[in-house]
């Protein structure tokens, strides 16, 4: 007893000592989102019974040279509307240690991880529309060699509160030929293989289901000062599940990018195409649930209301097509720059159906979007500012969201004016507008911000639907932010519609009532 | 067993006396693909500003367009370096080195593709601005409005 009292005595005394001489890093977060809901006939806003949604997390980590180690608890009291799932309980999920030396690391525990572009696996997550795929197990990082990297990883992934029913094991192999010679070439060529491989019991009647899934994925980077190119192609076995229709081909998925940046100038082309990309951890799953792989609508991200009501979400049973994107900067003092500066980008996406879905790179005819947006930011005066935006849309709601519906085109403007009228004080005013005569018919939209740097700011916003529906959809909201720590308070109606974040969505309903923020970030 | 006992208090204080940073060993990518570790940043004695952004965030670019446009000016009051970490993820990651270009942005961009620095350091949302002196976190500040460059510059000179 005596030397167990020794021992915590000394155990104690190290405590003490680690935080006395700031030996030892402790941070943490804690962001809590609630909802309180309330009834509108108006927008078919559907009120849960408690008529509360509220999401918690709180994250915790500890680090002492080499070693880290920390956990995640999480709370939905219960899950706000429209989540993936509907939990009305707290538990503490993730819990993680790992150890880092210079060409060694080991976690065990949850963990997050990514190969490549993430086409073949990643897990990760994303707090607003409710994904963590992180797996539980071991994940273990080698560079045995300066110009070789190894990534080794074990686990089952996490299912909301529980874990999937399967086994996931995974290899990832990177070579950076830059680094096998004696000298640095100015460019970087590097090559990388992935193995992913998932197994779930299977207890059916079928005697040759394939209840290990494998999937391979090859990619080549090369980069230099002003060039780079990217390539990746995966290759995925037959996979028969509920989210693929019991599809029992094999999947295919090849992405290029190539860039070009000198000067004042950037440009960005990018292609892909795929065929039978669901991947999941168990067979059973739909929607976000138990995702093993990424596989993002590679398009422009909006941010303005009027330009985020029709929003692509990729196709990972079958599409193809690309995006370009040129960036130009015209300095101050230039022709098109004038005193201040301007800058101006040009983005084009489109994507359809194969013609062919043997064929990875038949161009089919079905077009299922196109997104083709100008935007133009110029500088005024050193007080005013202002972005200009046009954008045209096509989207074809049967594809996107199953709904047998005409094809939706779409022309918005967009005006964003910036005006800074005193060292810490600015006001700014959005104006927008999207006509179509499809769907829901036209919108507009009106924005006005008063910000009070570096704690204070209010907005009041209106999006309106007219013409069909008539429906306006008001928001009155204000935050203070004091360093780490963020409060946010608003009241309005939400929108229902696809709610999209790193180009994964969600169906979020119609609702209308309070909404409290709070996140804070100690380190 | 007590020696045991004993030899483990030791070698805990032994290990203690090693001084450390603050920033997590995490490491980032830069623009041509090389990768490198967060915390070697802590060992430089230039004041450094951390942002962390993301190319589709439309307050982080123009807070980055912001300090841009001051940036030399207040470099001359006082020595400091910005680094900007883009946590675009595969989605677009892409972007971000033609896009930097397209803004003529003086600082130095590194990629934090599956958000392990925003893990590490703990962040919810972006944009969220560090000041680091000596490898310590001296300042932080969540979120953008016009005008918060100027809080950040007067920081600056008081650290």
């Amino acid at each position: 007893m005596k030397k167990i009292q020794l021992l915590v005595f000394g155990l104690l005394t190290n405590v003490f000592i680690i935080a006395q001489t700031d030996n030892g890093h402790f941070s943490g977060s804690f962001e809590s989102y609630t909802q309180f809901y309330h009834k509108d006939d108006k927008i078919g806003a559907v009120v849960p019974q408690d008529k509360i949604g509220s999401n918690n997390f709180l994250k915790l980590d500890y680090n002492y040279k080499q070693f880290t180690a920390g956990l995640q608890f999480e709370a939905y009291l219960p899950a706000i509307q429209g989540f993936p799932f509907s939990e009305n309980s707290g538990k503490l999920v993730n819990k993680y240690f790992r150890y880092t030396a210079n060409n060694f690391s080991i976690q065990v525990g949850d963990f997050y991880e990514q190969f490549g572009s993430g086409l073949a696996f990643r897990a990760w997550e994303n707090r607003q529309i409710g994904i963590n795929n992180a797996l539980e197990g071991a994940n273990i990082h080698v560079a045995p060699l300066s110009f070789l990297t190894i990534k080794a990883i074990y686990g089952r992934q996490r299912k909301v509160f529980a874990y999937a029913n399967s086994n996931v094991r995974g290899l990832d192999a990177e070579i950076d030929f830059s680094k096998t010679g004696k000298t640095t070439p100015e460019t970087r060529v590097a090559a990388g293989f992935s193995y992913v491989s998932r197994y779930q019991l299977y207890t059916g009647p079928i005697t040759d289901f394939p209840a290990t899934v494998n999937a391979t994925s090859t990619r080549l980077d090369i980069g230099g000062a002003v060039a780079s190119a990217s390539f990746e192609y995966v290759y995925k076995k037959r996979d028969p599940h509920d989210a693929n229709n019991f599809d029992n081909t094999s999947g295919k998925a090849f992405l290029t990018n190539l860039s070009l940046a000198t000067g004042n100038f950037g440009a960005l082309l990018t292609f892909r195409t795929l065929e039978n990309m669901d991947f999941r951890s168990e067979r059973e799953s739909l929607q976000s649930i138990g995702l093993m792989n990424y596989i993002p609508s590679l398009t422009k991200q909006h941010d303005y209301l009027t330009t985020n009501i029709y929003v692509y979400n990729a196709q990972a049973m079958g599409e193809i097509g690309g995006q370009v994107d040129l960036f130009y900067n015209a300095p101050k003092g230039t022709g098109p720059g004038g005193k201040f500066g301007s800058k101006f980008s040009l983005n084009f996406s489109s994507y359809s159906g194969h013609n062919d879905s043997e064929d990875l790179f038949s161009f089919g005819d079905n077009e299922y979007f196109h997104d083709l947006n100008f935007e133009w930011k110029k500088k005024w005066s050193e007080k005013f500012t202002t972005i200009f935006l046009y954008q045209n849309i096509f989207y074809n709601k049967l594809v996107i969201e199953g709904e047998p519906v005409p094809d939706v085109k779409t022309n918005t403007v967009v005006l964003n004016a910036l005006i800074k009228y005193a060292k810490k004080k600015a006001a700014r005013f959005e104006l927008q507008h999207l006509a179509t005569r499809q769907d829901k018919g036209n919108w507009a939209a009106a924005l006005t911000e008063f910000s009070f740097a570096p704690k204070w700011t209010f907005y009041l916003s209106d999006l309106y639907n007219y013409g069909k529906t008539d429906t306006h959809y008001a928001t009155i909201g204000g935050s203070y932010t004091n360093r780490g720590t963020r409060f946010g308070l608003s009241y309005g109606r939400q929108r229902a519609g696809l709610f999209c974040v790193g180009g994964v969505c969600r169906f979020v309903p119609a609702a209308t009532g309070v909404t409290a923020t709070l996140t804070t970030t100690f380190n | 067993m007590k020696k045991t006992t004993l030899i483990i208090v030791t070698f805990l204080i032994a290990t203690m006396s090693f001084g450390q940073n603050d920033l997590p060993d995490i490491k980032l990518r830069s623009l041509t693909g090389d990768e490198v570790r967060f915390n070697s940043f802590g060992n430089n004695d230039t004041l450094l500003i951390v942002s962390l952004w993301a190319t589709w965030c439309v307050p982080c670019i123009q807070e980055l367009e912001a300090i841009s446009e001051q940036y030399e000016e207040r470099q001359k009051e006082i020595p400091f370096k910005l680094l900007a970490v883009s946590i675009d993820d595969s989605r677009t990651t892409q972007r971000v080195k033609p896009f930097v270009k397209g803004k003529g942005w003086p600082f130095e961009i590194y990629l934090d593709v599956n958000s392990d620095l925003k893990r590490a350091l703990n962040i919810n949302d972006v944009p969220h601005v560090f000041i680091i002196k000596k490898g310590k976190i001296v300042y932080q500040h969540n979120g953008y409005v016009a005008g918060n460059e100027e809080e950040l510059f007067e920081k600056i000179k008081t650290l």
